[in-house]
């Protein structure tokens, strides 16, 4: 079992390799081909350690090499292949799987074709590393490899000052999360003296509710980071910028999902402190209708499905700082599904509206797209969670556990949200495939994708559509690993009226956005009533955070900068420098009159010197002699 | 040869040196590279030959100079100084090798050999007067190197280089003449051997006072904030050579000479500093941060980036425990390795366009493909990208600090923040964006002379990156070794506490004010 | 009044002082030389003085050797001197600056 976890993993970076030796060369489609061929490898291995976990239960644990061993840190890179990881492997794999084969067709006609399959498979390697370490540290190689590929990737195309700017905002805003991870992974060292998994949470039991509380908080703030939670969410909105497969794989599926596997994968720490879970949970619920309510409002078709991304990352929060970590991951999973689905759709009507994203530009895009059509309807229709499809049955789970422990507000909030979510879905479906085709007033003309995209998206439609049934197999396998929470409403009639309630209350928002939004007729100009209140203004310039952050962060930190250089630095600690060396010269320059070369006047100075020396000697010599009486002097008149 | 391979590395490249004047100067460059070839490839013998499992000194050499005063010509190596000894001879190495049109080819050849003998003198040395020698000779190839063939403002960058450096050795020069003239009182003889030295316990407030002599010396060539400002002058006049040298091994001596000197003669004088140097520190690693990002020239960006990281490597340095130490070690390889890359990729467009201001610049990730790539990968080993060499030293040297504050360290820990943002800035004007100016349409990618220093330096960014063992663990072992002896020393309750103790038993040492260990 | 260790030794700085004077204020290099012979004979005279009062050899032999360096030192300066006065013509002080600093 060994080698497939070995080829699990390295395939993706074997792929990745490849690539990178063409990155320079033009554009050659095999290197996708061989790419999309590797990770299903990858896939296929993980496929067969599922199988294995599933028949027998066992982890795979194994240690590969040492990596960084001094005094008493011993770190190996080690890998662990349990329940949790074997989850999110096959989320991963398949989904990037399927994004390198939909890929081969949206980047046909980049000239950076190679590079973007090098960067991509890096990706995937690096999540690999993230899903299957067995310690904090390799975890950590994991997350900031992703951060890493995440910036080439969402600065894909440098050209643009967007994409760029997004991209160092991404590193940047990640890295202020890593610190805190990384002073998490200290405590969890210097508390338990190891950073493997299981060590650690063995010493946690040991350890008092202040450290716990605080590794918590510590290793929560890594994981806002990467999950873009408030307030560190906006780059996620900006990465857009890159193109769309990465939206789908890393934005949506995969890696904005590792803050969510982190705080899974630690359960027995966050278990042993619900304070920290219970803020966990209301911040996920926050964000859950933060974002959702920025979704309402946006023009942007990809950061909408970006908004959303992050309203359901605050689900999966929510979920897991309930203690519900099963569900948690369920969630992630489903949504992997459903999320990727919609944005590669999204990928299809970018192609064909020649990278317009406005929706309010699209309309009636359902004759000339059918298959997207298709698709992205299910995926909204899964995403809004309506029955039978895949998140009907991960966000019921995490509304029912929210309401089987009490937390009605949160609850509520998360209720209220699924309105909105569905809502804000079919408004887009409803703009960009309903009513009247808007697009011709811009002269352009839709296209169907390629027939192989569409093949190639299908297993996730598949997937979206059936992955609830799925959830009693899953329950089974992932129980031997977290916390085996069943969540029951003890009455039935109290269960059948809120599952019902929730669902009615939700196709009421789709039938509500359908008829406001599916005979659009004209593109917005911004003079409308709406347009012009104060509530539409705010959600769509985001509450304005990310001005704030421009203005109050960002500017300032340029013109410190900018002072510490020119004035700090020059002015004040090099001129202090400066001025002593100064001083130096000018004593010279001023006493080499001193060496006028006129021999009497010199032997003048020469005089003063010694007889200067001459009484100092005297004065000192009579102080040694008398010293006694002159500390007796000094005392009396109270100076010693 | 063993017996003397530290001589011989030491005086070879110098006796080349001298033969190189009688080389025509055709054949310079040649002989250049051959000369120091072997040089390395002694090193790589040296450390090949070197027992990692052993914590003392290796390959000692001991010949009397002046007996009566106890100055002996003493060297040897331990886990400590044997990387940098080897990364001193690779980048000569590797500095000649890649030179580009630089008039006077063959002094400039001949001066690097000379400054060689001078780097791997001072990590050799085993008594301070010899120590001190090399110390001050390092900086006459280096003033020469600055002043002849620097850029406009050569002549003030050199001098303000020579003397800053020089006037703080000089104080450092006093420390060790009172501590021989100390172990002379305790013992009745004089000695400037090291190792005796480590065996002297001083009483605390003589080693606050000592302590403060040699920081200052240590302090101007780390260089420590406020002392810093000379290093930005010297690498933006220094030709590339010079920078690769000045930022790969001169720094280095400063926060070797910490812990070979400051540390295990003065523990308790270094437990008691500690707050205070930490906060130093992350003066620098904040501070010089946001300077690096102010500027405008990228050969500037990256001589600040240098100030900022030896914050790092200070802090890890008295963390005062083996995963700080060892990982303050280690990142001096690190970032040896990576800002003498970095300096040597800013060469290669200096070479080609002749200014270094950002601005000029702008979407050359189109025209130099490799180029960026290999920028990149540096890039984001400046940064601290974990399985690059960085990282390693980064996390150990922060993860040793933690022990001893929490909330020193978070600070400290914004360096991983701040770093990124000045490098990020750095590379979206250099490479990112469309290409503007007309010059830079046709520049020319990376050539093989430039890849023949840039492939191994990347290969050895990416390897010692994933597999740091062959060279933590020899370290591992020296510091080791350090911090036990420093705990021994240790009088006052606070150094005791500072000090991790890594053998169970507890030696009891009475708090007199002069006394041997055995 | 017996004429006692004293005595010389306030002559002797007298001396010294007129000498001191003559060093600092003559302009004249010739005149320069003959204070520092005053200079030269006021120690001698302190250390004849001084020999005799301790009864021991060493001052007096010390002054017979400042006796021949001074004389030397008259022949070599008053060798230098002509060469410079058949250069330049005269020989006062303030026109010999070339060591100006």
């Amino acid at each position: 079992m060994e080698k497939f976890l070995y080829i699990a993993l390295f395939a993706p970076l074997v792929s990745s390799l490849f690539a990178a030796l063409f990155t320079t060369t033009k554009k050659k489609t095999f290197v996708g081909i061989i790419a999309s061929l590797l990770i299903f490898t990858a896939f296929a291995s993980s496929s067969v350690l599922l199988a294995h976990i599933l028949n027998n239960g066992a982890p795979i644990h194994v240690e590969m090499m040492t990596w960084m061993a001094t005094g008493d840190l011993y770190i190996p890179f080690g890998f662990v292949v349990d329940q949790v990881s074997v989850t999110m492997m096959m989320v991963v794999t398949l989904v990037s799987t399927i994004v390198h084969i939909y890929s081969i067709g949206y980047m046909d006609h980049d000239k950076s074709f190679n590079r973007f399959f090098a960067w991509l498979s890096a990706f995937v390697f690096s999540m690999m590393i993230l899903v299957m370490s067995d310690n904090y540290a390799g975890l950590f190689i994991g997350w900031e490899g992703v951060g890493l590929c995440s910036w080439g990737l969402i600065g894909f195309w440098f050209h643009k000052e967007s994409a760029t700017w997004a991209a160092n905002e991404a590193f940047i805003m990640n890295r202020i999360a890593d610190l805190g991870m990384l002073i998490g992974i200290f405590l969890v060292y210097w508390n338990t003296g190891t950073l493997q998994y299981d060590g650690a949470f063995e010493a946690f039991k040991t350890l008092d509710t202040a450290t716990l509380t605080w590794i918590g908080i510590f290793l929560f703030i890594g994981a806002m980071g990467k999950s873009a939670q408030f307030p560190l969410h906006t780059w996620l909105a900006d990465a857009m910028e890159g193109p769309t497969p990465v939206s789908a794989l890393i934005h949506a599926a995969t890696m904005v999902t590792a803050g969510v596997y982190l705080v899974i994968r630690s359960n027995e720490l966050y278990d042993l402190i619900p304070h920290v879970g219970l803020f966990i949970a209301s911040l996920g619920a926050f964000v859950a209708l933060f974002a959702a309510s920025m979704a309402l409002v946006n023009r942007d078709m990809k950061r909408i499905i970006a908004y959303s991304t992050l309203s359901q990352l605050g689900y999966m929060f929510a979920a897991a700082g309930l203690g519900a970590y099963w569900v948690a991951l369920f969630h992630l999973m489903a949504h992997a599904f459903f999320k990727a689905l919609l944005f590669l759709g999204a990928g299809n009507v970018m192609h064909a509206m020649h990278d317009e994203l406005d929706p309010f530009k699209m309309g009636g895009l359902k004759k000339v797209m059918k298959g997207t059509f298709i698709m992205m309807t299910l995926a909204s229709v899964a995403l809004a969670g309506i029955f039978p499809l895949a998140g009907f049955f991960s966000k019921d789970a995490i509304l029912e556990a929210a309401f089987v422990e009490h937390h009605y507000i949160i609850y509520s909030v998360l209720l209220f949200t699924a309105g909105l979510t569905a809502f804000y879905s079919f408004r887009l479906v409803a703009l960009i495939f309903h009513g009247e085709e808007r697009y011709k007033l811009f002269g352009i003309h839709p296209h169907e994708a390629y027939k192989f995209m569409l093949v190639a998206m299908s297993p996730l439609l598949i997937l979206a559509i059936i992955a609830g049934a799925m959830k009693g197999t899953y329950y089974e396998m992932v129980i031997s690993v977290l916390p085996e929470t069943e969540y029951h409403i003890h009455s039935h009639l109290v269960y059948w009226v809120m599952t019902i309630g929730t669902q009615l209350f939700v196709i009421g928002a789709v039938v509500y956005a359908y008829k406001k939004y599916a005979d659009w007729k004209s593109v917005p100009d911004g003079s409308s009533d709406v347009e012009q209140s104060f509530m539409y203004k705010l959600l769509y310039n985001q509450y304005y955070i990310p001005y704030a952050y421009e203005e109050y962060i960002v500017k300032p930190y340029r013109e410190i900068s900018e002072i510490f250089w020119t004035k700090v630095d020059m002015k004040v600690v090099d001129a202090t420098v400066d001025g002593i060396a100064g001083i130096i010269y000018g004593t010279g320059e001023k006493t080499r009159d001193m060496q006028s070369g006129n021999l009497s006047t010199m032997l003048k100075w020469m005089v003063a010197g010694t007889v200067a020396l001459l009484s100092l000697a005297v004065v000192f010599g009579l102080a040694a002699r008398n010293s006694d009486e002159i500390v007796a002097i000094l005392s009396a008149l109270g100076v010693m | 040869m063993l017996d003397h391979i530290l001589s011989i590395l030491i005086f070879f490249p110098a006796l080349a040196a001298i033969f190189g004047f009688m080389i025509q100067k055709d054949a310079i460059r040649a002989y250049g590279v051959s000369v120091a070839a072997i040089e390395f490839g002694l090193s790589l013998w040296l450390w090949f030959a070197f027992d990692g499992n052993v914590s003392g000194m290796q390959f000692m050499e001991n010949l009397p100079l002046v007996p009566s005063f106890g100055i002996n010509y003493i060297l040897g190596v331990d886990g400590i100084s044997l990387f940098i000894i080897v990364l001193a001879a690779f980048f000569t190495m590797i500095g000649i090798a890649s030179l580009t049109d630089t008039p006077n080819e063959k002094n400039m050849i001949i001066t690097l050999l000379f400054l060689q003998m001078t780097m791997v003198g001072v990590f050799a040395a085993l008594d301070a007067i010899v120590f001190y020698v090399f110390w001050e000779l390092s900086l006459v190839p280096m003033l020469y190197i600055i002043g002849a063939w620097g850029g406009p403002l050569r002549i003030y960058a050199s001098v303000k280089f020579f003397l800053y450096t020089f006037a703080g050795s000089l104080v450092m020069l006093v420390g060790m003449l009172f501590m021989a003239y100390f172990y002379y009182q305790a013992t009745g003889v004089w000695s400037f051997a090291i190792l005796d030295w480590y065996r002297l316990i001083l009483p605390e407030n003589l080693q606050l006072w000592l302590f403060a002599a040699f920081f200052v010396g240590f302090a101007i060539k780390v260089p420590m904030f406020p002392f810093h400002t000379w290093l930005p002058y010297a690498h933006g006049q220094a030709p590339t050579i010079g920078s690769v040298i000045l930022a790969a091994i001169l720094l280095k001596m400063g926060t070797y000479a910490f812990i070979r000197f400051s540390l295990p003669l003065f523990p308790d004088a270094s437990a008691f500093f500690m707050v205070p140097i930490a906060i130093i520190a992350i003066i620098m690693i904040i501070y010089t941060a946001m300077v690096a990002y102010a500027q405008k020239d990228v050969k500037q960006v990256v001589a600040y980036s240098s100030i900022s990281h030896m914050g790092v490597i200070i802090l890890g340095t008295f963390a005062l425990n083996v995963e700080g130490i060892s990982g303050s070690i280690f990142l001096m390889i690190a970032h040896g390795v990576v800002s003498g890359a970095l300096f040597l990729l800013v060469g290669v467009i200096y070479d080609r366009r002749h200014t270094k201001m950002m601005d000029q610049f702008g979407g050359i990730a189109h025209v130099m493909p490799r180029y960026a790539t290999i920028f990149g990968i540096m890039l984001m080993a400046s940064v601290g990208m974990p399985l690059t060499i960085n990282f390693v030293g980064e996390f150990l040297s922060l993860l040793g600090f933690y022990q001893q504050s929490h909330i020193l360290t978070l600070l400290a820990g914004t360096a991983i923040i701040v770093g990124a943002i000045y490098m990020l800035a750095a590379y979206k004007k250099l490479f990112f964006g469309e290409v503007t100016k007309e010059e830079n349409k046709n520049l020319k990618d990376v050539n093989k002379r430039e890849l023949l220093a840039l492939i191994p330096l990347s290969i050895i960014t990416i390897w010692l990156g994933i597999y740091p063992k062959p060279v933590l663990e020899p370290i591992n072992n020296s510091v080791e070794a350090v911090v036990q002896l420093m705990h021994n020393k240790a009088t006052s309750d606070l150094a005791k506490e500072r000090i991790p103790n890594l053998v169970e038993e507890v030696v009891v040492i009475t708090k007199t004010s002069v006394q041997e260990v055995h | 009044m017996e004429i006692g260790l004293n005595h010389y030794l306030v002559l002797s700085t007298i001396l010294f002082a007129i000498g001191l004077v003559g060093v600092m204020k003559r302009k004249n290099l010739l005149l320069l030389f003959f204070a520092t012979e005053i200079l030269l004979n006021s120690v001698n005279i302190a250390f004849a003085a001084i020999s005799h009062y301790y009864g021991d050899l060493t001052g007096q032999m010390f002054a017979f050797f400042v006796i021949a360096i001074a004389a030397s030192e008259v022949a070599v300066g008053l060798g230098l001197l002509i060469v410079w006065f058949k250069r330049h013509g005269n020989i006062d002080l303030d026109s010999m600056t070339s060591m100006r600093g």
